[in-house]
């Protein structure tokens, strides 16, 4: 299956040898604190400046026409009324001088245009204005006379491959030929087999419905553009409206300091961006374009939904024998993604010889994917973690242990390559322990309505490693105090924060004293975008490389002055001091060379991941639930995150993703499904916060725990960091399912789990029984 | 976005009701939803008329009868906890606590609560169904796990309220206000089904508003309200289900049975209260009243779990009682 592209490895230069020996950190005295947020006063005070709360002198508004339908044919688009409401002052249509813009960038899906005159989904951008005020612009939008001829749509990859469907391009709506792996020799692996299960499993389409909507303001400055964006990666949006608006990326600069969520929806830009250039070409004036809640449901992305078919076989002492995997999935109208990596955790965690997996998607009538915290993995973990409870229930083992009985060191799905570091086992174990998985599953069943059950699920994740390229300028100015700069997006994780503390760590300088500059193609270095859990493991080791590399040349400086040799010198707070004599000190300031030059740059680069190794961080869930039989409310009672992802950088933020990859994922479990209307419009009907259910504090137990396992990786990286912050979501949903299993007897193949669903479960269940 | 609409806070009920009279005119109490629909273009706002200024629609106090009179202007969290609602009719204190979040509850008032429109996501949306003068409910053969299993031909809304259930399992009657002058009914009549006014989900004309709730006198009366939800807070009901029982020693003399989020009213049941009246609530007589209280429903293709969630949370309350 296809990899979706942000955490694809294109191939990299090589990157300059660090200067500096950087052996792994053997004890660390700012890593590892629960340190607050750098930015926490900012963000909390609302003096940070989101790019949606950017406002310039002469800006104007822009709002974009949406398709209304699901699928439609633009037959006449009239546009004079809205040019003649007062305060417009541009209209943009397919017919508009430089609309003719490819879309989407850097897809492998079928050619489209910015406007194109079909919209294959509900939301398709059909026109665009800029006017004075937000009012004139929605006014314009209304004024706007299209005239549609409304085409059949398909809203399920099921219906899209029955013959004679709808399709939704001239091709049909099959990508391509279904993905597929195989190793080993499944038909034999199932013959070796004792128990066997197999067992369907559905998951709905999910939506990231970040905080901050998408959108951007853009300015033209003669002919270079600057773009403050909501967005994941300054640099991706740097090269994408580059690229479309035929630019030197030299002229297009991106700022977006801050980010109001994103968990992969602003990995790249949306027409939105390039509308609002547009508009700011044609108006001569500034242009804020930033969608609307509602627009944000129908066309920012999508966590893909569909059918998996999973059968497991083991032995009768719990060994794997072989794992076949089926999955239908879609991408919406543009993206052939559909069950990208749904298979991943079935070709990679647990230790089985004989793997076969088939991933077909289908195009329908609806928004387009894109990557959302652990693409493909929550989905496919729904699927394997409940079919593993399943074969442990028919092997009368407890499922904790059949996990137990089938770990790898190696990574099977690669090659059978090494892992740098595994620690699955110990987030199993010590996960289990700190949870009590034991006692409470030797609980005597509850007799009566109101049941409890416990459950678990592990993980990995396909990336987390990181890898080059990344470059990380280190200022030392002659107070002592520091800036660090980087390309990199704090996307509300932290990563200011963890940086901040890696040159405080190096240079000795209080993180207070720390001033970060980042996220702008203007002055910052290059950087990926922020996804992929991949953040921390990339820039760390660049910051710290840039540090080392500062404070090696205070040393050099220093040491002329002392008249000893640099080896023997330490720099903390402030200070310069040899190791052996302690008494030959200098301060900073007062470093001859270092008083002429008044900074010191230090520069580093990300180096190389190790060769034939793979890095991947793992982990094991545990949860607590009560049903109600009577009502089928599932309540969760409490959460352990046990986390193998290297070394815990913060503290705070460390625990703050597993809260809320867990949160998330109670989202899955529980109570999140984007709903069409598949048998009429296709329109898509809870399209706001209020019918699409993300979870309440009243949702998420008090009782969360995150349990870091901190193995020491020598060789992931310089600063021992695998990625977290999507592993924190993979395993959850399906351990809830488990432990709503472990309570009723009841297999919930069909996210998400809730009264809507586990009643007619419960009440099949009960007649089965009688 | 809003659309423009005029914008008057009346100093008087009079000038309240004066300024009502015209087509596209709302009363404006509490807001959290009116502004909404207006944002949506749910329904044509020409004109909201604010009666927040009326300080005589708000408060609850007691009757001169023992029972107890709230204000069509007392916000829901006033209800939720107020000791004399808490002390004489817990269902209605337990009632008031389950809408919406906090935030709702601190703006939203018991009359704007009783007057809500539904929240069916085919009526809200972009989609001209009957309800709004189309041909059409689109809940029919379209997306309808939350819609209704009684009273719904020929638009299958639930009624979305919280406190109607209850109150009308109460026995409540409301009180109304219009240019003809005040009437007073049971707050049961004053919801009406789609087979009766597919526009409209009460009895109120234009021009009218509700002014106050008069409770009865709760003494003697046990009162439980039970609300099933999918998400514990910002969430209407899947099923609701007041129960207000009078006993005659360990047995019920008298009680009333009223179900929220199954139809387009609060939807009493006296097949389930005849089912219960005179017997001890009992795990036996509990499933025969859960049995009476759903003889009827008629579930569409997404919603038969209404069926065995409406049973399942009777039987809980009435085995509470």
């Amino acid at each position: 299956m296809r990899e979706a592209n942000y955490y694809s490895r294109d191939p990299v230069p090589e990157t300059p040898e660090p200067k500096q020996k950087q052996d792994p950190w053997a004890e660390t005295k700012v890593v590892g604190q629960p340190l607050p947020r750098v930015d926490a006063y900012q963000r909390l005070s609302g003096a940070a400046v989101y790019p949606s709360d950017v406002h310039l002198p002469e800006m104007l508004y822009g709002a974009i026409l949406r398709c209304p339908h699901a699928h439609a044919r633009i037959k006449s688009l009239e546009t004079t009324a809205a040019e003649q409401i007062p305060g417009v002052r541009a209209v943009l249509t397919n017919s508009s001088p430089g609309t003719d813009i490819p879309w989407q960038p850097e897809s492998d899906g079928p050619a489209s245009v910015l406007f194109d005159p079909v919209c294959r989904f509900e939301g398709e951008a059909v026109a665009a204005v800029a006017a004075t005020t937000p009012y004139q612009a929605q006014d314009a939008l209304r004024a706007m006379q299209v005239d549609y001829e409304v085409l059949p749509a398909v809203s399920t990859p099921q219906d899209a491959l029955e013959p004679g469907a709808p399709k939704v391009h001239p091709d049909g709506n099959s990508v391509g030929e279904p993905s597929t792996y195989e190793r080993g020799d499944v038909s034999a692996g199932f013959e070796a087999a004792d128990v066997v299960v197999e067992e369907t499993f559905q998951v709905p389409f999910l939506l990231h419905t970040p905080m901050e909507p998408h959108g951007c303001v853009a300015r033209w400055e003669g002919d270079k553009l600057t773009l403050w964006e909501s967005t994941q990666g300054v640099y991706n949006v740097q090269r994408q409206v580059a690229a479309a608006l035929d630019l030197p990326l030299s002229h297009v600069r991106v700022i977006g300091h801050y980010v109001g969520g994103g968990f992969g929806s602003k990995l790249a830009i949306g027409k939105y961006s390039l509308i609002a250039a547009l508009l700011a070409k044609k108006t001569a004036r500034p242009v804020k374009v930033f969608l609307s809640r509602e627009e944000t449901f129908l066309c920012v992305g999508n966590r893909p939904g569909g059918t998996m078919r999973l059968k497991a076989g083991a032995k009768r002492d719990g060994t794997l024998t072989a794992l076949d995997f089926e999955a239908l999935g879609s991408g919406g109208a543009y993206s052939p993604y559909g069950t990208g990596l749904f298979d991943w955790q079935i070709r990679d965690l647990y230790h089985c010889r004989n793997v076969r997996t088939k991933g077909r998607s289908a195009y329908i009538n609806a928004g387009e994917e894109r990557p959302m915290r652990a693409p493909g993995h929550p989905q496919g973990s729904w699927a394997l973690e409940q079919v593993l409870d399943a074969l442990a229930a028919k092997l009368e083992m407890d499922p904790l242990k059949l996990r137990l009985e089938n770990l790898t060191a190696v990574s099977q799905a690669r090659g059978d390559i090494p892992y740098t570091s595994t620690g699955f086992k110990e987030c199993l174990e010590e996960g289990a322990k700190a949870f009590g998985w034991a006692a409470a599953r030797a609980r005597p069943a509850a007799d009566g309505p109101v049941v409890r059950g416990v459950g678990v699920g592990g993980c990995t994740w396909v990336a987390g490693a990181g890898g080059p390229p990344s470059t990380a300028i280190v200022k030392y100015f002659a107070d002592g105090s520091v800036n660090l700069n980087m390309g990199a997006s704090d996307i509300g994780t932290g990563t200011k924060t963890v940086m901040a503390m890696v040159v405080a760590e190096e240079l000795g300088v209080p993180v207070e004293r720390i001033q970060i500059e980042h996220a702008d193609t203007g002055t910052t270095e290059f950087a990926t975008a922020s996804g992929g859990s991949k953040t921390v493991p990339t820039e760390s080791p660049a910051v710290r490389a840039a540090a080392l590399d500062c404070r090696e040349q205070l040393l050099a400086m220093a040491a002329q002055d002392l008249n000893i040799s640099a080896a023997e010198l330490e720099l903390e707070a402030g200070e310069v001091f040899s190791t052996r004599d302690p008494a030959k000190r200098l301060a900073v300031g007062e470093i001859s060379q270092f008083r002429q030059r008044r900074t010191v740059v230090g520069v580093g680069y990300r180096g190389p991941n190790p060769e034939d190794k793979a890095v991947c961080p793992f982990a094991a869930q545990f949860c607590e639930v009560e049903v109600n039989k009577r009502t089928g409310e599932v309540r969760v009672l409490r959460f352990l995150g046990a986390h193998d992802s290297g070394r815990v950088m913060s503290r705070l933020t460390y625990d703050n993703q597993v809260y809320g990859g867990i949160v998330m994922g109670i989202g899955f479990g529980l109570t999140e499904r984007r709903v069409l209307d598949e048998k009429q419009t296709g329109k898509m009907v809870n399209r706001n916060w209020h019918d699409y259910k993300i979870p309440t504090a009243l949702d998420v137990p008090a009782d969360m725990e995150s349990l870091p396992i901190e193995i020491q990786d020598l060789e992931c990286n310089t600063t021992g960091a695998k990625g977290l912050g999507e592993p924190v979501t993979i395993p959850t949903a399906a351990a809830i399912a488990n432990a709503v299993y472990d309570a009723t007897g009841v297999r919930v193949t069909e996210a998400p789990i809730n009264p809507t669903r586990l009643l007619d479960l419960l009440a099949a269940h009960d007649q089965r029984r009688a | 976005m809003l659309p423009n609409f005029a914008y008057i806070r009346a100093r008087s009920k009079q000038e309240a009701l004066d300024n009502l009279r015209s087509e596209g005119a709302h009363v404006h109490a509490g807001g959290t939803d009116l502004l909404g629909c207006a944002r949506d273009g749910v329904f044509k706002v020409e004109k909201l008329v604010s009666i927040s200024r009326l300080e005589e629609l708000e408060g609850i106090t007691g009757t001169g009868d023992g029972g107890l009179r709230i204000g069509a202007l007392t916000t829901i969290s006033e209800i939720a906890e107020s000791p004399l609602v808490q002390e004489s009719y817990p269902g209605l204190a337990q009632a008031a606590g389950d809408v919406a979040s906090p935030q709702l509850r601190n703006q939203g008032t018991l009359g704007g609560n009783l007057c809500q429109r539904p929240r069916c996501w085919y009526f809200r949306g972009d989609f001209h169904c009957a309800k709004k003068g189309g041909d059409l409910c689109y809940a029919v053969e379209g997306e309808n796990r939350y819609h209704a299993i009684f009273g719904g031909d020929p638009c299958y809304i639930v009624h979305p309220s919280d406190t109607a259930p209850m109150l009308v399992a109460l026995g409540a009657e409301v009180r109304i206000s219009g240019a003809a002058g005040d009437r007073t009914m049971p707050l049961q009549d004053f919801f009406v089904l789609p087979d009766q006014d597919l526009s409209r989900e009460t009895v109120l004309q234009p021009g009218e508003i509700v002014t106050e709730v008069l409770l009865p006198k709760a003494a003697g009366i046990r009162s439980s309200y039970r609300k099933i939800r999918e998400r514990g807070a910002w969430d209407f009901a899947l099923v609701s289900v007041a129960l207000a029982v009078r006993m005659n020693g360990s047995a019920v003399a008298d009680a009333r049975i009223v179900l929220g989020g199954v139809a387009p009213v609060p939807w009493r049941s006296e097949a389930g209260e005849k089912a219960l009246n005179g017997n001890e609530p009992s795990a036996s007589v509990a499933a025969d009243v859960a049995a009476a209280t759903v003889a009827g429903a008629r579930p569409l293709e997404q919603n038969a779990y209404k069926v065995h969630l409406a049973k399942g949370a009777l039987v809980e309350s009435l085995l509470a009682l």
